[in-house]
């Protein structure tokens, strides 16, 4: 199984690396759900539907704003898949905006 | 615990809670909504993709009477006809309002309100907004309603843990803040509860990732009936791969083929006139049957092929296409495997005509409610009843509290359970099982035992299972700091409401020793003459089962 670098910007300031188990047609949104699971059960995120409807699961993906559960997990330029919050609102934690 | 104050308590903000809202407003009375999630954005609602109604749209030969008669039909029994009546002749009005509040009806190419014909429902009477966004499209027309009127209030990420009682009357809840991990107790005058359905219960479902069944479980802990919590409705046709799109409904399984694994189009064996355009129910248990019988997919589903009648797809499911095209899967030429998913609940809350629940103070609409769809809900029916007993709901309650004087101030200050629950999480450090564990564990037993096709022997099975899931979760372990958000205190809370709701679905199917719409007891395969409901209540801290004839 290939291996994929997954590097969060979350609350205070703190950037954390994971690397996690890729499979092919993951999308964003089970990437961090993996890490959830296996890797560290602090980290905060939103989602619903899963289906590209409600807009909760929206994060800065490699930069731009995209809907986690719509989106292939894949690394950006620097091999590195990076995630961080949208930028406007306020943050609750890590990957969660105040709605 | 602090406290906070409002006249009307409305928990969960799909279109049943936003809807009880934007109605009970018009009294002047404060209300309060409140969702674990985003507001507006976080059940299944968003999901949503028509809605049936009369109107001006209907075909020349329908009628209350004809409408009536295909709940009836289509309920084996078990739907209520004081709450069916109701949905027939008020739902016309309430899309009035809808219309008149900015909602905009999908046309066709001769600028008709397009109306769309629906397995199950005699004469076409679906009709739809925003091309098929239809749950969206009424989320944001309650939501620019409920942003105008100055008595609403909107609290997003709180969760609910329990709903408290003064003189053996609902009086509030203790709700904790998911931002900050801080309970509050809301006190007033009445709660209602919007809480949506249970698909997270089982392992592949269409449903959000709120739809973990906590509104049945608060309501029976505060002393309210359930009614035929066993009839849980399986989308026939969903995905099973790929894992990210698992649960996604194929809409047009209708003008789709399904072969099991030897290739042989199999409902000609269950259906032979109607084919795949049956009834969720007769085509889940058709499905469920041939994966039981050795001749499903290497995943455990069926094989369905939609390529004969593409185009009309590609037009009228645009949204499924593309997103199945997007992950790689092209009807055009592919088949897929799909299978059963988790969709709706018939069952639920015991409600009478203004969708008050057996216990004083406490209102109950939407997918928690229960008594109105029976054993198989027909499509579409579920927004026509979020609309139409949110409405009654909010109307009712406020009608109900502007009679009463003050906000009881004799709330006890702090339940007992809410109290061990915050306890456990504040002592989590010792403990030794994850909290999302638990919740697979759940869906994972409810999936195998709980199903389309149900035996006794694994019904018993399932309860105790369930058992030692509840004692697991005395025990969790929660890594994350209590001060912040954190996902493993949501998936704490959600695996107690879970654990309780699958013992009330399990009881009520280890009650109906027969098979009647959605519930299939193999060991019971044959539909008894008399319909009788099931009825789950907790008495004395036990939960108890009784049938009953008429609700
Ligand atoms: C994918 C999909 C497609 C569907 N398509 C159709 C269709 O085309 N036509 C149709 O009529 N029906 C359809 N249905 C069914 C219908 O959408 C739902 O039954 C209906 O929208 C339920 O609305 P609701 O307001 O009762 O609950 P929901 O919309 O589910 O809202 C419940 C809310 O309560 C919140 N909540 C839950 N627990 C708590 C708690 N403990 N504390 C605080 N808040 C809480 C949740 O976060 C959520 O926001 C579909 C369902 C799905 C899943
Ligand atoms: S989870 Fe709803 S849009 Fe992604």
């Amino acid at each position: 199984m290939n291996q994929l670098v997954v590097k969060i910007d979350r609350s205070e300031m703190r950037t954390d690396q994971f690397e996690i188990d890729l499979r092919s047609g993951m999308t964003v949104l089970e990437a961090v759900d993996a890490i959830y699971f296996y890797h560290d059960p602090s980290l905060a995120y939103r989602y619903s539907c899963r289906t590209g409807l409600c807009t909760t699961c929206m994060m800065l993906i490699n930069g731009k704003p995209g809907l986690s559960c719509m989106t292939i997990a894949e690394p950006g330029e620097d091999g590195i898949l990076h995630l961080a919050p949208l930028p406007r609102g306020k943050n609750i934690k890590d990957l969660i905006q105040e709605v | 615990m602090d406290e906070v104050k409002t006249d009307m308590l409305v928990i969960g903000s799909g279109a049943a809670g936003l809807a009880a809202s934007v109605y009970a407003a018009e009294s002047n009375q404060q209300i309060l909504v409140i969702d674990k999630g985003a507001i507006g954005r976080s059940g299944s609602t968003v999901g949503a993709i028509q809605i049936a109604s009369l109107g001006s749209w209907s075909h020349p030969e329908d009628s209350l009477e004809a409408y009536r008669e295909d709940i009836s039909d289509s309920g084996r029994g078990l739907s209520s006809p004081v709450l069916t009546d109701i949905l027939v002749q008020d739902i016309s009005d309430r899309i009035e309002d809808l219309l008149q509040w900015g909602l905009k009806l999908d046309k066709n190419v001769h600028n008709d309100i397009l109306v769309a014909a629906t397995s199950g429902h005699t004469l076409p009477r679906s009709i739809s907004s925003k091309k098929g966004k239809t749950g969206l499209a009424i989320l944001q027309v309650l939501t620019k309603k409920a942003r105008k009127r100055n008595n609403i209030q909107r609290w997003s990420d709180v969760i609910t843990l329990e709903l408290v009682k003064a003189n053996e009357r609902v009086a509030g809840a203790v709700v904790l803040d998911l931002k900050k991990n801080k309970p509050y107790l809301i006190r007033c005058k009445a709660v209602i509860l919007a809480t949506g359905g249970i698909g997270q219960l089982y392992p592949i479902t269409s449903n959000p990732a709120q739809s973990t069944g906590d509104g049945f479980a608060l309501s029976l802990a505060a002393g309210a009936s359930l009614v035929d919590m066993e009839q849980i409705q399986f989308y026939p046709v969903s995905l099973i791969n790929p894992p990210s799109l698992s649960g996604l409904c194929l809409s047009f399984y209708h003008s789709a083929k399904l072969y099991n694994r030897n290739g042989e189009r199999f409902m000609k064996k269950y259906e032979p006139e109607t084919m795949e355009n049956t009834t969720r129910d007769k085509l889940a248990i058709a499905i469920a049957s041939e994966v039981e019988g050795g001749l499903g997919t290497p995943n455990g589903g069926v094989w369905v092929d939609a390529a004969e009648n593409i185009e009309e797809v590609k037009r009228q499911f645009h949204h499924e296409y593309q997103l199945c095209l997007d992950r790689g899967l092209d009807f055009e030429r592919h088949q897929a495997e799909a299978g059963p998913a988790a969709h709706f609940i018939m069952g639920g809350v015991l409600i009478d005509r203004n969708a008050a629940s057996t216990m004083p103070g406490l209102y109950v609409v939407g997918e928690s409610a229960g008594g109105l769809h029976g054993g198989n809900r027909l499509g579409n029916n579920a927004l026509s009843e979020c609309v139409v007993f949110g409405a009654r709901a909010g109307m009712s309650a406020a009608r109900e509290i502007t009679q009463m004087s003050s906000i009881t101030a004799d709330v006890p200050l702090q339940t007992n359970k809410a109290d061990k629950l915050i306890a456990v999480i504040s002592n989590s450090g010792q403990g030794s099982e994850r909290s999302y564990t638990c919740k697979k564990a759940v869906s994972e037993l409810m999936g195998k035992y709980v199903g389309v096709v149900r035996s006794t022997e694994g019904l018993l099975q399932a309860k105790k299972e369930l058992y030692a899931i509840e004692e697991k979760l005395a025990h969790v372990k929660i890594m994350s700091s209590p001060n912040f958000y954190s996902k493993e205190i949501v998936d704490y809370v959600e695996a107690l409401h879970m654990v309780t709701t699958a013992h009330a679905v399990v009881e009520a199917a280890l009650t109906r020793k027969e098979s009647r719409g959605a519930h299939y007891n193999k060991d019971f395969p044959a539909q008894l003459t008399e319909a009788e409901h099931t009825i789950v209540k907790i008495e004395n801290g036990k939960m108890t089962v009784q049938e009953e004839g008429e609700i």
